[in-house]
């Protein structure tokens, strides 16, 4: 009985695939039989590209030490699509297709490959580790994919390199997230010049984007006339920061810039405290993830007077951010995060070129345009491409963290206007 | 390095070391009894973090997680053992697999329940403050964990050597099948032997998370230390585990402020080093293949 069940079901189901395989068949050919101009053919085929609902294939990791950027990500992505009733610029949106990077490059490469031959999305966005972004960049460009960075902030990306090594800019690549010179050089030349800090001491993760943040905050602050009296260096994930806390009070430099974020800053900021470092005179300073939400909600008062910087914090004061705040929290009832903002610019600049484009994407060379002439006013500020680099031009905040209201915030001390990536 | 730090880098090495005892140490009296290398481990050290983190969420007792966790993941280790574990008996690299599928599902349940965002505690109150030695603050916690781990060690020595539970552990270490036939309820044993292990993880997951924070990916970096320490130290016995505990703690602690680079390589360095001279570990107990 089964087995007959079986049999019949697939008889059936090979009729009716049979049969729909040779309806598209006689659809695609339609175009091809008619003797319409060639013109008018093209103008056929972007009119079907645009009545197709828009396939976006977004990057993310869902798994291991990431897994909370990726959702935070995706709450943002989705969220906006149904502010929009899932259409960007007039065309209706398929619902996005999530990826998981597992923080692992050949992982990435693999979902890239997916994206361009078996989905063949329209659009990709996403990306949190920069190995990752580094290792996908090459088939993205042969593909012609246009690809919007959400996160990654390392520098190559979006730079003339030798070589192309490890990565650099490609016409089909957009960075709505951050460089890390935009984070790390702009806070160098604040500490030299308007705080007055002749002495300073470096201490960050060992990885890429640790030492790539080490180099231009020394690079800076040097050039406004600091000194860098030393450095030290913690492997990522470093369980246990009392030996490096220990080391960094026994040199005689107040000033520490450190580059950590996640677990790794928690416990930098609490191992901080037990050895009694502001007693000492200590100053915690750093890029802006050191202080980010994650972070002070678990150490509270501890990162007490951290100067930070960063292109975005929750408690901005304009209306964009307002509204980008108050939608994300009504929805999901938390504060939103920097990678939710990321994400959510992310959209916001495709919403804009597919606008400027009424919805075509076929055609690559008009939609690489229309994003390079993308400028709107997102929760952080001015937003645009840097027409070169395709990397964000954007103002930096140099914040200090304080307690309102029993929360640990993060309080805007200074701006720096229309950072721009040097592009080399 | 002055010799203020160098003390004060040495108590951070001793006090990793600590640490690392009273999780190897389960690993241990698991893998010795009942020859399984429990990849579950790490996701049992995880679970203790969680329920500590629970408590402390509700209750603000950490104390109270110091007994509550440890039950937990023992009662868990109870009901696992016989469930899973015992159908696969004598099957190693089946039974190894199965761990990691336990492993598994445990992170994920907790990934599920507690969401993935990074979590810490507070201190213990009494324990949250700093002491002087050698000229320097020292946080008074960390030498607590010393001393807990030497208690802990101490207590577990006289169960291993002066109480009959001792007595039948070391008999089932050296021969199980014989030990069934003496009489005694060898199933029974294992489970309770199983249970004890899961425990010690637990509780070596309440005492890590006021310092190392509790997020997801928390059970792998300890599975990894744990297995580390017990092949450096010898496979199945009490001192192997202080013995590897005590040079890996400190190798780790000094290997990542001296030489950054080659921290993780350092210590699987000694771990290379100590199996080429002594493929038992240490204080590894020379096993019959059975």
């Amino acid at each position: 009985m089964r087995t007959s069940d079986v049999r019949i079901s697939r008889r059936k189901f090979l009729i009716a695939s049979s049969a729909a395989a040779l309806a598209a068949a006689c659809g695609a050919s339609t175009p091809a039989a008619s003797s319409a101009p060639s013109s008018a053919a093209t103008a056929t085929t972007a009119a079907t590209v645009a009545a197709k609902p828009l396939k976006i294939g977004q990057l993310l990791p869902f798994t291991k030490v990431y897994a909370e950027l990726g959702n935070s990500m995706k709450r943002a992505t989705d969220l906006y699509l149904k502010q929009k009733g899932n259409k960007l610029g007039g065309r209706a949106v398929a619902p996005p297709i999530y990826e998981d990077e597992a923080n692992d490059p050949a992982v990435g490469a693999q979902k890239t490959q997916k994206f361009i031959e078996q989905d063949q999305v329209d659009v990709m966005m996403g990306i949190v580790a920069t190995p990752i972004a580094y290792a996908v960049r090459n088939a993205i460009d042969s593909a012609k994919l246009v690809f919007i960075e959400t996160n990654a902030g390392g520098n190559a990306l979006t730079r003339t390199t030798n070589n192309c090594t490890p990565a650099c800019k490609s016409k089909y690549i957009f960075r709505a997230s951050f460089s890390s010179w935009q984070i790390s050089n702009p806070i160098g030349t604040y500490f030299a010049t308007k705080k007055g800090v002749k002495e300073a001491f470096t201490f960050v993760a060992d990885y890429g984007f640790g030492t790539e943040s080490q180099a231009d905050f020394m690079n800076a602050f040097q050039a406004a006339g600091g000194k860098v009296t030393g450095s030290l260096k913690a492997p990522l994930g470093s369980a246990d920061f009392l030996p490096f806390v220990t080391q960094l009070k026994a040199q005689p430099t107040k000033d520490i810039y450190s580059f950590f974020s996640g677990t790794d800053a928690i416990n930098y900021i609490k191992a901080w405290n037990q050895l009694g470092m502001p007693a000492a005179g200590y100053k915690m300073n750093g890029a802006g993830f050191l202080t980010e939400q994650d972070v002070l909600k678990e150490v509270k008062d501890q990162a007490n007077g951290a100067v930070t910087s960063l292109f975005w914090a929750v408690t901005l004061d304009n209306a964009e951010n307002k509204a980008f705040v108050d939608a994300y929290q009504k929805e999901y009832n938390l504060l939103p995060d920097v990678f939710a903002l990321q994400a959510w610019d992310g959209m916001t600049a495709l919403d804009q070129a597919l606008t400027a484009t009424k919805g075509d994407t076929s055609n690559k060379d008009a939609f690489v345009a229309a994003l390079e002439g993308v400028k709107f006013n997102s929760p952080r500020g001015a937003f645009e491409f840097d027409k070169d680099t395709h990397n964000v031009i954007q103002d930096m905040y140099i914040r200090q963290v304080a307690v309102q209201g029993g929360n640990a915030v993060n309080t805007i001390v200074d701006k720096v206007a229309r950072v721009t990536d040097p592009g080399k | 390095m002055s010799p203020e730090v160098f003390v004060q880098q040495a108590l951070n090495g001793i006090s990793f070391g600590a640490l690392l005892f009273i999780l190897a140490a389960g690993l241990s009296l698991i893998f010795g009894m009942m020859d399984v290398v429990n990849l579950a481990h790490g996701a049992f050290y995880m679970l203790g973090a969680y329920v500590t983190l629970a408590i402390v969420q509700r209750t603000g007792q950490f104390y109270l997680a110091l007994f509550v966790a440890p039950a937990v993941v023992g009662l868990l280790g109870l009901i696992l053992e016989p469930l899973l574990l015992r159908r696969l008996r004598g099957r190693h690299l089946d039974q190894v697999l199965l761990t990691i599928g336990v492993s598994l599902v445990i992170a994920d349940l907790l990934g599920l329940t507690f969401g993935r965002e990074i979590h810490s505690i507070p201190l213990p109150a009494g324990l949250d403050r700093s002491t002087q030695i050698f000229g320097g603050d020292y946080p008074v916690y960390r030498l607590f964990v010393i001393g807990f781990s030497i208690a802990l060690a101490g207590a577990l020595a006289v169960i291993h050597r002066r109480t009959r539970l001792g007595a039948l552990i070391r008999a089932g270490v050296d021969d199980a099948q014989m030990l069934d036939a003496l009489g005694v309820d060898i199933d029974r044993l294992f489970s309770r032997t199983f249970a004890s292990g899961a425990a010690l993880a637990g509780l070596a997951g309440v005492i890590a998370a006021p310092v190392f924070g509790i997020f997801p990916g928390m059970d792998v970096d300890a599975l990894i230390y744990s297995l580390i320490v017990v092949v450096v130290g010898g496979l199945g016995t009490l001192s192997g585990a202080v013995a590897g505990a005590g040079l890996v703690g400190p190798a780790d602690t000094f290997g990542r402020v001296l030489f950054p680079q080659f921290a993780l390589a350092l210590i699987f360095a000694i771990m290379a080093l100590v199996l080429l001279l002594r493929p038992t570990g240490l204080l590894g107990r020379v096993r019959i293949a059975r």
